[in-house]
């Protein structure tokens, strides 16, 4: 039989008893319900009233409410000003959430009273009333004639030039970083971990050496990898489409567009660093005596997957910084930090070619390495066998 | 090495491999020829499972050749083979019949063709009701009844079987001598190690005796009986003294049942019984016909 079509055969069997077996349905239910939640309960939550409700108490704070007006409007704040009776009445409503400052007017000061902070420009706001109520009273008082000066009142417009502007959907960007980041880092650590997995227990069963008498090791890996990546590409895609739908109906977020043009690349880098790392795992798999020591081999591998997802943060901390940007040329480091920096886009053009040769080396040297360290671990019975053991033991 | 059927189909020659220092096969020789069962008998360390994972490609061995019908062995013969390794495994969590079917595809039957055979050989080995049971939910009986479905689905033209009766209840034992009859029967090639030698004895027309990593004999029962003296008993209602100095004679040991005497190739028997017929009464004169057992023995003891 061609090769080809013994290691799909092998893929395909490994998809159908993982599609048959309840702990992949439980798991792919799960995923896409989690998703869902964490994009639909946000959008349930009420989002805090964009409109400021000031409370003004006494008689002289309610005075202020044409020049709060006048204010707020050259601001662009949305003001609500209602009259409150007294003090204590002001501090219960906005005990009671109902009010979000309320201002008390003496002589010549005034308080603004807030639970707990004053946003600095409500307060410029408040400021620029006061000061005008209260030049108009000078000026009243004074005699002049408040036509002729009440063009000096009006605001001078100050306008900001941007000279680096931000990108419109920066914020976007910055959740789909560390969101791909982690997205990376759970999916390759979860299917990698399933491969290692399979294959310990198929060495512990003994199945191997059926399987072995008729296929060779290589292409019972490839068979292995190929069906759990096939397996998790599928899981990942009912998790991305639940998602995407549950966007839609809630309008949570804005998907910018220059996420949607690099989901390509995300898709590319889950599977190279799939497959880096379910063959190291694979050959993880083949060292052990038991099924329970498969954590134990699997985790100094893996570990490199929740440090470039630690590492994303900083990315979006510092987009520009050289140490980043050489490290997650780093192939362990490049499957969660890479895509993150794509988010962000701050990689340039030519570190595309250079990523692309470093992942495909490091893939075919791990390739060959793994393969001979699973050869020669898959029939080795009695204990857990050191790297070098199985590499010395191949036939 | 000749077989004693047709012509040889399986012939290994010169088969070598080491672990590290230890030598596990020291230039192993063997044929069988198809309709020909064959037994590898040995003591345990011997290097029966090692030659067979050899001829089965499981491992690679340091040196030597493996011929089927005269070509050398690769992966697309090996898949016209069957094997039942010493150690079973399967699928723990696959459905009997899926995983059967499966082994079937891995060696070239098409789809249908798989789940044909698949279904028939799990049908003849009285597994049809169970086909759609998880393999760990059947019995340690059942489960190796599987495991000789999964050797034979694929019609192999050589069965390769390490300790297939190990384990095996007498009714088992009957019905996989059966099987193997039949397949012989229908032109396939058998090898197969065992401890049990009367069972060897009574399903194998020739053996190979492993000792060390090497062939110590082979042939059929007769051929390793000549390669031993000959072992003579004899009955005389007189003291056994008669048989001390007699040339090419000397005596094994001496019971109630008279003396066994061995006696060296080219001596004559008519001299050994005028002799006992001198020292008194012959009540039993005859070469004892020694089991598979106790060839064994005496050759390992050589």
């Amino acid at each position: 039989m061609r090769r080809g079509a013994t290691v799909r055969l092998i893929a395909e069997r490994e998809v159908r008893e993982r599609l048959r077996g309840r702990v992949t349905r439980f798991v792919t239910v799960a995923t896409a319900l989690l998703v869902v939640a964490g994009i639909a309960i946000p959008g349930l939550i009420p989002s805090q009233p964009s409109t400021t409700r000031i409370g003004l108490v006494g008689g002289a704070a309610q005075a202020l409410a044409a020049p709060l007006e006048r204010a707020a409007s050259a601001a662009a704040l949305k003001v609500a000003l209602s009259n409150v009776g007294g003090a204590a009445a002001a501090r219960r409503l906005i005990g009671a959430g109902s009010l979000d400052a309320a201002i008390v007017r003496g002589a010549s000061s005034a308080t603004v009273e807030v639970e707990q902070s004053l946003p600095a420009q409500t307060r410029a706001v408040i400021a620029a009333a006061l000061d005008e109520a209260h030049f108009r009273t000078a000026l009243a008082r004074a005699g002049v004639p408040l036509a002729k000066v009440l063009p000096a009142l009006v605001p001078v417009r100050l306008a900001t030039v941007v000279l680096k502007p931000l990108p419109a959907d920066q914020d976007a960007r910055y959740v789909a970083a560390v969101f791909v980041g982690l997205l990376m880092y759970v999916a390759i650590a979860l299917y990698g971990t399933a491969v290692a997995t399979g294959v310990a227990q198929e060495k512990t069963s003994r199945t191997a050496e059926m399987l072995l008498s008729a296929v060779r090791p290589q292409q019972l890996l490839a068979g292995k990898v190929l069906g759990i990546g096939v397996v998790g590409l599928g899981q990942l895609a009912v998790a991305v489409i639940a998602g995407l739908l549950a966007n839609a109906v809630v309008h949570s977020a804005k998907i910018p567009g220059s996420v949607w043009a690099v989901m390509p690349a995300f898709l590319v880098f889950f599977v190279a660093g799939f497959t880096l790392y379910a063959f190291a795992l694979a050959a993880a798999g083949a060292l052990v005596a038991r099924p329970e020591e498969v954590q134990t081999v699997t985790l100094p591998l893996i570990m490199p997957l929740p440090i470039g997802y630690v590492l994303t943060f900083l990315a979006v901390a510092s987009p520009n910084a050289t140490w980043l940007r050489v490290i997650s040329w780093l192939p362990p480091l490049t499957p969660t930090l890479m895509p993150a920096r794509i988010a962000l886009g701050h990689v340039a053009w030519w570190e595309y070619p250079l990523v692309a040769v470093v992942m495909v080396a490091s893939i075919y040297a791990i390739v060959t390495a793994a393969s001979a360290v699973y050869a020669g671990g898959l029939l080795r019975g009695g204990e857990r066998l050191s790297w070098r053991a199985a590499l010395a033991r191949r036939d | 090495m000749t077989a004693g059927g047709g012509e040889t189909a399986l012939a290994v020659s010169g088969l070598g491999k080491r672990f590290g220092e230890l030598v596990a096969l020291d230039g192993v020789a063997l044929g069988v020829a198809r309709g020909e069962i064959v037994g590898l008998v040995g003591r345990n360390g011997a290097g029966k499972t090692t030659a067979m994972r050899a001829v089965m490609g499981i491992l690679a061995p340091d040196r030597g050749t493996v011929t089927w019908e005269g070509r050398q062995v690769g992966d697309r013969a090996r898949l016209r083979f069957g094997y039942m390794p010493e150690e079973r495994g399967l699928y723990p969590q696959m459905r009997t019949l899926d995983q059967v079917a499966y082994f079937a595809r891995l060696h070239g039957l098409g789809p249908s063709a798989a789940r044909e055979s698949a279904q028939r050989w799990l049908g003849r080995l009285g597994l049809g009701e169970r086909s759609s049971e998880k393999l760990v939910a059947l019995s340690h009986g059942n489960q190796q009844r599987v495991q000789l479905a999964v050797a034979l689905v694929h019609g192999p033209q050589l069965l390769i079987l390490d300790e297939p009766f190990a384990g095996l209840d007498p009714d088992a034992v009957d019905a996989l001598s059966d099987v193997l009859f039949e397949e012989a029967a229908a032109g396939a090639a058998v090898l197969f190690s065992s401890h049990q030698l009367e069972l060897v004895e009574r399903i194998c027309r020739r053996v190979v005796i492993l000792e060390s990593g090497r062939v110590l004999a082979a042939g059929t029962l007769e051929e390793l009986r000549r390669e031993l003296p000959a072992q003579l008993r004899v009955k005389v209602a007189a003291p056994d003294r008669w048989a001390r100095g007699l040339e090419g004679v000397s005596v094994e040991r001496s019971d109630e049942d008279g003396v066994l005497l061995v006696v060296a190739p080219g001596t004559d028997p008519q001299a050994i019984l005028s002799a006992a017929l001198a020292a008194g009464p012959v009540e039993h004169f005859a070469f004892e016909s020694a089991g598979l057992l106790d060839l064994y023995r005496r050759m390992v003891a050589r």
